[in-house]
């Protein structure tokens, strides 16, 4: 028989709904055996046993689970973070964030002097939006280097500031007829690309082959490590093309020195519904414990503060015209008809109402034909659902993942500008989702949003944002819900609920080791709770934290 | 030698995009250009699964690409533009046109706009295929309606499809509303997306006379009518933009050599649609050689030839001025287009 390990620990909290307090009040030790929880109870459950007390101190929770995460997130690391917040980063080292395009320069020209090749320095996460709006400019840049190529990406990955260099080897100038070369007061671009086409010959001017490159091992082990400083054991990497290359990187990063599971979603727009059912039965035929393939990610509209969301009436509160369809309602019915026939669980992007009506249309008619129980197809985002929607999405047995974050980054803008004060206020109505009894989550979109469940938890139980303003208290969660969602709820989506997202027996023993008692701590405090260390499948990783 | 080499000596290809809602006959407009031989094709497109080319016909298929006995490939976009684009730009014999099949809710300009700043590639015009039938419930559809508008819009030449399965009436109606969101932009009424491929994937131009391709059979259900337009002078630059901009919409189609000004210097005109080039030509012309489409209307190469011969130098007198007229192809005889 192998070896039992006894955890002990302040409190364990176990998340388990069947026990009698989910929060199990006088739980002290939690014991493991073979990567498997096998019991949890007080000193005197484990009289005689040896007890590893190096986290009698703490709080073990069961390990987060991040239902909507990009490996995006690990590849950005390896470049230079611009962003406005503080951001820790894969090391678990906090890294500051910056509050000036003068500290954006300076943070770049210590990347360039720390390392002056000729290859592109890339910063990433610039925030235009919280720091009073001041724009990068290629003059910026240019301060930096006049000959080393530059690109800095902002925040939501849609705009990319350029240097002097870079517009020189893509060839745009005054003359770029193009909308997406930003131009200047003086007529010259001001190094703002925007769109497919200027992002194109970007692309091929700096010979890249796409924005992250070819994943790399490295690329998976630093998205691990930032997970893992967060709490998270088990994470989403929520649309992925999944070439035959990354899938070969993935097995081979996926190994017990990993600190997290990871569940690739195959992107529904990489090949026709058909191929999608054949390349999902060949891949989850060689799933392991660190690995699991099995959702399909499907995209149907954009991005609500980039306007292009498909919203419902009365539509954008400022006026501006409709977003963007990715998938027509009528072929969204096709692929989800598809998929769902063949067994396959979908992860649905919808952030306007619109586009989450036309999901919930398309599971319908899917439900009708081929009528399946726990199906658990979920809405991700699915920011706006209008109450009925949230009624017709328990009806029809759907899970929503709601983007919690956005409330603190966009909160205001939506206030003012994209839904106005009444609909912000039931934006990622997650408390009405709890009542209606559907099963959910909340995520960070990372690299959109900063990677952190007790920060997402944070949003979610506060609903403040950045300017300090309270938006729609009727939805702020409980601290219980807030990690109810962290854990089983996000588990529950992922369809893995019996093996991770609680403290019970026969499940991974994957934990987050907490300094403090979520419960214990002011609400608008919990962001502030330190990661001690996780816990997957029974091996201790500690988190560094200076 | 061909026209408008790039720095690398490589001319640049044409590209068209085929834009238009679900259902509109995209893809059997690309299933009949790759059928049909006219041309050494490279198609993009959104769903393999659509093309419906004839098994004799395949030379290879390697899940990305289809290979095709006539010379012609057909590319999925499933991998995203920027390889499958970089894929065909690397083949080591360009092709005598790209066609870039959008998806249906795709907003055909953006995708435009890649050929527009890639030196390597000249957009040739966007193509909106529109089922005439379903058009006008598709407009009116909140859902869907903006999207199509867009789509509409943007259009260089419009095709209004199956209307064999239209009424006159249905017709009637579906032409009014394109009139309305897109007033002025060619219309030709069409029938399983039968068009000549030298209006929706036309090649280059090389040394010798400008000519289209035989009448074939994919011009007999609708009417086309073909002129030439020979004059031994040179135009006014200006006016004879201001002409292209006013070109009568039932013009689909005019290439040729143009002579510009006092110095009579030779340019290559390409004109789709609503979209016109003038390049640099690799040899000086004998004298100004159109050669035009017109959908359905006899007259309009007369009506053409009558607007250009008051663009030419000396200016006739009292002919209309359109030396000033906006243009909506600023950018047209950027020498990079071709």
């Amino acid at each position: 028989m192998s070896e039992m390990t006894v955890f002990e620990a302040r409190r364990v909290i176990t998340m388990d709904p069947d026990r009698p307090d989910a929060t199990h009040p006088d739980a002290t030790h939690v014991a493991v055996r073979d990567g498997r929880i096998l019991a949890v109870g007080a000193a005197e459950d484990f009289a005689g046993q040896p007890v590893d007390r190096r986290f009698a101190d703490c709080m073990i929770l069961p390990g987060f689970v991040e239902g909507h995460a990009h490996v995006m997130e690990g590849t950005l690391w390896k470049h230079t973070y611009v962003g406005a917040g503080d951001r820790r980063n894969p090391a678990g080292e906090l890294v500051p964030g910056l509050s000036s395009i003068d500290s954006v320069v300076e943070r770049l020209a210590q990347a360039h002097a720390a390392s002056p090749t000729d290859e592109t320095l890339v910063g990433w996460g610039f925030d235009p939006l919280h720091i009073k709006g001041a724009r990068l400019t290629r003059r910026d840049l240019d301060k930096v280097s006049a000959e080393r190529p530059m690109v800095v990406f902002h925040a939501s990955l849609h705009i990319i500031v350029a240097n002097s260099r870079v517009l020189e080897m893509a060839g745009f100038d005054a003359d770029t007829p193009i909308a997406g070369v930003v131009k200047g007061a003086d007529g010259q671009p001001s190094g703002e690309l925007q769109g497919i086409a200027a992002r194109l010959r970007l692309l091929r001017a700096l010979g890249w082959t796409s924005w992250a490159g070819e994943l790399e091992a490295a690329d998976v082990a630093r998205f691990g490590a930032a997970a893992q400083v967060q709490g998270i054991t088990t994470i989403a990497d929520l649309h992925n093309d999944l070439p035959d290359s990354t899938i070969e990187i993935y097995r081979a990063a996926c190994t017990e020195d990993l600190p997290v599971r990871i569940v690739p979603a195959l992107a529904s727009a990489s090949c026709a519904p058909e191929d999608g059912v054949a390349r999902i039965a060949a891949l989850r035929a060689h799933n392991t414990e660190r690995l699991r393939f099995g959702l399909v990610k499907i995209i149907v509209d954009g991005s609500i503060q980039g306007f292009t969301a498909r919203l419902g009436a009365p539509g954008y509160h400022n006026g501006a015209p409709n977003g963007m369809w990715y998938v027509a309602p009528d072929d969204l019915k096709r692929i989800v008809g598809i998929y769902h026939a063949a067994g396959v669980q979908l992860h649905i992007h919808t952030n306007g109402d619109e586009a989450t009506e036309a999901a919930l249309d398309a599971i319908e008619l899917a439900l009708k034909a081929a009528p399946r129980a726990d199906h658990r197809h979920t809405l991700q985002h699915c920011q706006l659902a209008r109450p009925a929607q949230l009624e017709r999405a328990k009806a029809l047995g759907v899970c929503l993942n709601l983007f919690a974050n956005h409330v603190y980054y966009w909160g205001d803008i939506h206030r003012d500008l994209t839904v106005g004060p009444e609909r912000v206020a039931r934006m990622n109505a997650a408390k009405s989702a709890g009542r209606l009894g559907i099963p959910f989550s909340i995520h960070s979109d990372a690299p959109v949003t900063p990677l952190g469940p007790l920060f997402a938890a944070w949003c979610a139980v506060n609903r403040i944002s950045s300017s300090g303003a309270v938006l729609g208290p009727d939805e702020r969660l409980s601290v219980g819900e807030a990690l109810h969602a962290i854990t089983l709820g996000a588990a529950h989506t992922l369809h893995m609920d019996s093996e991770v997202g609680s403290i019970t027996p026969g499940k991974h023993a994957d934990f987050a080791v907490l300094a403090e008692d979520p419960f214990a701590v002011a609400p608008e405090k919990l962001r502030d709770i330190s990661v001690v260390a996780t816990v997957v499948g029974g091996k201790v990783f500690p988190a560094a934290r200076p | 030698m061909m026209q408008g080499a790039t720095r690398l000596g490589r001319p640049r290809q044409p590209l068209t995009v085929i834009g238009g809602f679900l259902g509109a006959g995209k893809t059997t407009l690309v299933n009949r250009l790759l059928a049909g031989g006219a041309g050494r094709y490279a198609v993009l497109v959104n769903d393999f699964g659509a093309v419906n080319v004839d098994s004799d016909l395949i030379a290879s298929h390697d899940g990305e690409t289809l290979r095709l006995t006539n010379g012609c490939i057909c590319c999925s976009l499933g991998d995203g533009f920027l390889g499958t684009l970089a894929r065909v730009l690397a083949e080591p014999v360009p092709f005598d046109h790209i066609i870039i099949e959008a998806s249906g809710v795709g907003d055909p300009e953006a995708i435009a706009e890649i050929a527009i700043i890639e030196p390597d590639l000249r957009l040739s015009a966007i193509v909106v295929v529109v089922d005439a039938e379903a058009f006008p419930a598709q407009i009116a559809d909140t859902r869907l309606g903006d999207t199509l508008a867009r789509q509409v819009r943007a259009a260089d030449i419009l095709l209004l499809n199956k209307c064999d399965l239209a009424g006159d009436e249905a017709k009637a109606r579906a032409r009014a509303l394109l009139a309305e969101l897109a007033p002025g932009h060619p219309v030709v009424e069409t029938v399983g997306g039968r068009m000549p491929a030298d209006i929706v994937a036309p090649g280059l131009i090389g040394e010798e006379r400008p000519r289209f391709r035989a009448t074939s059979a994919a011009d007999h259900e609708v009417a086309f009518d073909r002129f030439i337009y020979r004059r031994p002078g040179a135009f006014e630059a200006g006016a004879l933009r201001g002409v292209l901009e006013r070109a009568p919409s039932s013009v689909l189609r005019l290439k040729g050599w143009v002579r510009l000004g006092a110095t009579a210097e030779t340019r290559v005109l390409q004109m789709v649609g609503r979209r016109w080039t003038l390049a640099p030509a690799s040899s000086p012309a004998r004298g100004i050689e159109l050669v035009g489409i017109a959908a359905s209307d006899a007259h309009a190469g007369e009506a053409l030839a009558d607007l250009l011969d008051h663009a030419l130098v000396p200016a006739a007198d009292g002919g209309p001025d359109f030396s000033s007229a906006m243009s909506r192809n600023p950018y047209g005889d950027d020498p990079r287009c071709n």
